[in-house]
């Protein structure tokens, strides 16, 4: 016996010294590796809100039990996980001492139930995972299969795994169970006396066999299992808790991030030498960024919710980051090497450059961004069904198609489990492209050139701001009219009417809807008039940082400048800049949606809807006012309380389907695939309502195309019509 | 190969534009100013003739007031290697007759091989001061080009015009004319902009290039502009409302205007 435990600990010993040895390089390799990034900044700041993430998201799946059944099946795994950290324990005090118990609770029969149970969990949760691969699977489903381009392989070897994981934890329970050893020998540990039942016919002797066997098999397979975790896309069990704790709080939507340089915001004016402009190759990612691609687990949650991906565009969130880590580990020995003093702006560290392999060397010069035309796969980015993707020396890395295809839309941010910024990466790289490659669609030129001469991106006067004023028969006051140098006290809000609501034939008749109904309620509201101009969104977006801080920088200098401090606007890309990206230029402001004020003031009965419609009405969300600024109850209060019947669509709320405008997207063409307003309004139409009710300009106008193309076919969409939600209250209010 | 590109800028094409009440010339000041449209297209096609070419050098031309530095900016911001601005107060209201004269004055002696210009400005719209340049030079015109190719010591483009479009060479020097169908002008890229920060930008006055100064200005232009009054406001439109006989009352009114 004494011998026999000699062996056992030798072997046990040895199996783990062995594994941890390659474990530990590569821990250290990615540790260094992630360190490689260039800085970013505030990652650890509100350390509350950071502890609070990590209780919710990572240790109460928050995230995940979005989708209910995998979420579920995540749970079980996740606490598995955890909780048979208690047996690891176990498993190398019996290394030791034979009838080894964790100290104080080691044999309370609640601790062995638990270990049992949850064991007994993870199998469920890996045959579910199991299930849900076998029907979504991507050689058989296509781009529509969540799992298109993972790599499912590598995905069936960690359920495979896991599976081994738990069968060699009750073989070695079992066995120490028959032979006496057993922690739980009273109680509780309901699987392994099961088992031990199975395995008692086989004798004593087999049985102690059975038990070192299993333990050095436990052992075996819980070191392999973290060597394979290491090297494959299920990093994530190690990356995402780190990732989601120094996530941007509460979400990575809404405001876009500064352009930093040294932990400081880029000075336009007088950039430094070094400044970096976007990100133009992989080594210009911040170390967020490297943790962020570690961390994807290629569920493709993401890619299932992508309005480009959904209309067979190349663009997928899930493959985007999957190229971007891909890269990023072909290129580790540059980034190594550089240690973070790669130049940037299309230039290398010599020094590193020179010390690489000629085929790393290859890989780190490729082109980063650029046209991926007529290549293998170009469709699907690239990917194949098994995440094999097309590679060639001078096929750029990122394919500027899928990087142009993004809306912003935010429904990847949104889904991702592991809190992984896609726009963030997007935009950065859009920023390149405009600001140092000057290499993006060409129908952006007339975009900017309309916001840097016109301050407008239809490229209007500025004369014909006030041009809806003339069609309404009550006064608006426009700022200065009467020689005002700020706002006076008595007024309520400032109306920022917005370009499209100034120019744009639609929108113009929310502008004139909402100044009419805060005529009715009383509510004082004044225009800039001519001292409006864009806020910078369609820019910003486009990757134009430079216009946008122009254009920002007049906006918050006119804004203070008259002490505006409340602001309502009808357009929700105005609200997201005016009330979450201007902060960062010194512009504070308390600014509404048209569709908050007009609901707060029907519920305190200034505007009482008396004239319901008749006709069912369908609300679609507007990305940048739901999932990038949380407004979804206001609107459908609104519409509930001037309509008798409405009906949602499938996709709505948080996981709300763009109308495919959103990312300057609304100036760009679209060439490739379906078009996404058509795949909206076909569901939108679908519901059988006969008003889609609409809260911004964009969506305004891209359903309406798409409804109006469906109405040139017999019978189709016969009497549905697209409006603001203004609309539906002003013709409800007026008796 | 160096190339000179004369750029000019105008007033937004799309604001309102006034005349000045003493002098009748267009008041620039009263309106943003931005470069020619058309001659971004010139600019774009210099930077692509030299990348073509793997060396050589494009300088921007300008004549125009202080402001008018933005426009040799703009073109310096997309690539151009360096600038000339002409400005001078006895310059203004300058004619086409006056500006060729002091263009091609700046112009002589520097060495270009091709000198482009965009087909026409967007405020005179007269599309002359290419051709008066080059007769002005004593170089070959070539105008109205959507294709441009310099090889060899010659320059062949596709001039197009209302009968169709003809092929043109002539040898070098020469003065080309693009029209908006050549090219995509480029965007200024941020680096760009930051790099024309610091490019060399030569400003002459009329002395310093050598002008006559009873050649240039409004006293030497050759018409003179008496009296001018605003367009008067677009009359309400006459709406044919069909009640049967739309086709009719269409033709009616067609015929009344003497269009049918």
């Amino acid at each position: 016996m004494e011998s026999d435990m000699v062996l056992r600990l030798v072997v046990g010993l040895a199996l783990t010294f062995g594994i941890l040895a390659f474990a530990g390089r590569r821990m250290a390799f990615l540790v260094k590796l992630a360190r490689s990034g260039k800085p970013a900044v505030g990652r650890l700041t509100d350390p509350t809100a950071r502890v609070e993430a990590e209780a919710v998201e990572v240790l109460g799946q928050k995230k995940l039990l979005k989708w209910t059944i995998p979420g579920i099946a995540h749970v079980f795994a996740f606490w598995g996980f955890l909780v048979l950290g208690a047996t690891i324990l176990e498993v190398y005090g019996a290394l030791f001492i034979p009838d080894f118990a964790i100290p104080v609770v080691g044999h309370w029969s609640l601790v062995g139930f638990l270990e049992d149970l949850f064991g007994l969990l993870v199998l469920v949760g890996i045959t579910i995972f199991a299930i849900l691969r076998l029907r979504n699977n991507p050689e058989v489903k296509g781009r529509w299969s969540r799992f298109f381009g993972s790599h499912t392989s590598g995905a069936w070897i960690i359920l495979f795994m896991i599976f081994n994981v738990v069968w060699t934890l009750f073989l070695y329970r079992a066995a120490q169970y028959n032979t006496g050893v057993f922690p739980f020998m009273d109680g509780g540990a309901f699987v392994t006396e099961i088992v031990a039942g199975w395995l008692e016919p086989l004798g004593e002797t087999a049985n102690e066999w059975l038990e070192t066997i299993g333990i050095w098999l436990q052992i075996a397979v819980v070191l392999l299992f973290l060597l394979i975790v290491l090297h494959s896309k299920h990093l994530h069990i190690g990356a995402a808790p780190i990732n989601v704790f120094t996530s941007r709080r509460p979400d990575a939507l809404g405001p876009l991030l500064p352009m930093m340089y040294n932990g400081e915001p880029l000075n336009f004016e007088d950039p430094p030498e070094d400044a970096l402009f976007g990100k133009g190759h992989i080594a210009e990612f911040t170390w967020k960024g490297y943790v962020d691609f570690m961390a994807c687990t290629e569920c493709g949650r993401c890619q299932s919710q992508c309005p480009a991906w959904n209309t067979e565009k190349p663009l997928s969130p899930k493959l985007m980051i999957m190229n971007l880590r891909d890269t990023m580990f072909a290129q580790s020995d540059y980034l190594l090497a550089a240690k973070g003093k790669h130049p940037g702006l299309g230039e290398f560290d010599e020094a590193a450059l020179n010390s690489l392999s000629p085929e790393v060397r290859a890989e780190v010069e490729r082109p980063f961004i650029g046209s991926r035309e007529g290549s293998d796969h170009s469709a699907e980015d690239g990917y194949t069904f098994d995440g094999h993707r097309t590679t060639g020396a001078d096929l750029p890395i990122i394919d500027e198609e899928a990087l142009w295809n993004c809306t912003t839309c935010g429904a990847c941010v949104n889904q991702c489990p592991v809190d992984i910024e896609h726009i963030d990466h997007f935009i950065d790289m859009r920023r390149n492209q405009v600001m140092i490659a000057s290499d993006f669609p060409s129908e952006l030129n007339g975009l900017f050139k309309n916001l840097e001469n016109k301050g407008n991106p239809w490229g209007m006067n500025a004369s014909d701001r006030n041009a809806w004023i003339e069609e309404v028969d009550f006064e608006v006051a426009v700022f200065g009219a009467n020689g005002e140098d700020t706002i006076p006290a008595d007024v309520d809000y400032l109306f920022w009417v917005g370009c499209a609501g100034a120019f744009e034939d639609r929108a113009k008749r929310t502008t004139k809807n909402v100044a009419e109904l805060m005529n009715i309620a009383g509510v004082k509201f004044m225009v800039l008039g001519e001292g409006e101009t864009c806020t910078g969104d369609p820019a910003r977006r486009a990757g134009n940082e430079f216009l946008f801080q122009m254009q920002a920088a007049q906006n918050v200098e006119v804004l203070n400048e008259i002490k505006a401090t409340k602001i309502v606007v009808t357009c929700p890309h105005c609200l997201n800049t005016l009330k979450r990206e201007y902060p960062q230029l010194g512009g504070n402001y308390e600014v509404v949606h048209h569709t908050e004020l007009l609901n707060d003031l029907v519920k305190a009965g200034r505007l009482t809807p008396v004239n319901k419609i008749d006709k069912t009405v369908t609300y679609h969300d507007p990305c940048y006012l739901g999932r990038h600024n949380k407004v979804y109850v206001p609107p459908r209060e609104l519409v509930k309380a001037t309509a008798d019947t409405t009906v949602e669509m499938e996709r709505s709320g948080d996981r709300s389907f763009c109308c495919g405008a959103g990312g300057a997207r609304m100036w760009m063409e679209e060439k490739i695939g379906t078009r996404i307003n058509q795949n909206r309004g076909d569901e939108a139409i679908a519901t059988g309502a006969k008003r889609i009710a609409v809260a911004c300009p964009f969506c305004s106008v891209m359903l309406n195309d798409a409804v109006t193309s469906r109405q040139q076919e017999e019978g189709r969409a016969v009497g549905v019509e697209v409006v603001d939600v203004s609309t539906l209250l002003l013709n409800a209010t007026k008796a | 190969m160096k190339i000179a590109v004369c750029v000019k800028q105008v007033p937004d094409s799309w604001a309102e534009k006034k005349l000045r009440d003493g002098d009748a010339i267009l008041d620039r000041a009263a309106v943003e100013g931005v470069m020619n449209e058309l001659d971004e297209y010139a600019v774009e096609e210099a930077l692509k003739i030299v990348e073509a070419n793997g060396s050589g050098e494009v300088i921007v031309v300008s004549m125009g007031p202080d402001r008018a530095a933005e426009a040799v900016r703009k073109a310096l911001s997309m690539g151009a290697d360096a600038g000339i601005h002409l400005a001078d107060a006895g310059l203004e209201g300058s004619d086409a007759v006056a500006t060729s004269y002091a263009l091609a004055k700046v112009i002589d002696g520097r060495g270009f091989d091709l000198v482009l210009f965009g087909s026409e400005s967007t405020d005179a719209r007269m599309s002359v001061v290419p051709a008066m340049v080059a007769e002005r030079l004593g170089l070959a015109q070539l105008t109205f080009a959507n294709k441009v190719e310099v090889a060899g010591g010659s320059v062949t483009i596709d001039r197009v015009s209302d009968n169709g479009v003809e092929t043109i060479t002539a040898a070098l020097p020469a003065v080309v004319s693009v029209v908006e169908k050549i090219n995509e002008p480029r965007y200024p890229s941020f680096k760009g902009i930051m790099a024309a920060k610091k490019k060399p930008v030569e400003t002459l006055s009329a002395a310093d290039a050598g002008l006559d100064a009873g050649q240039v200005g409004l006293a030497a232009a050759w018409s003179k502009v008496d009296s001018f009054a605003a367009r008067p406001p677009k009359a309400a439109g006459v709406v044919v409302q069909d009640e049967g006989n739309g086709g009719i009352a269409i033709a009616d009114f067609l015929a009344a205007q003497k269009i049918l």
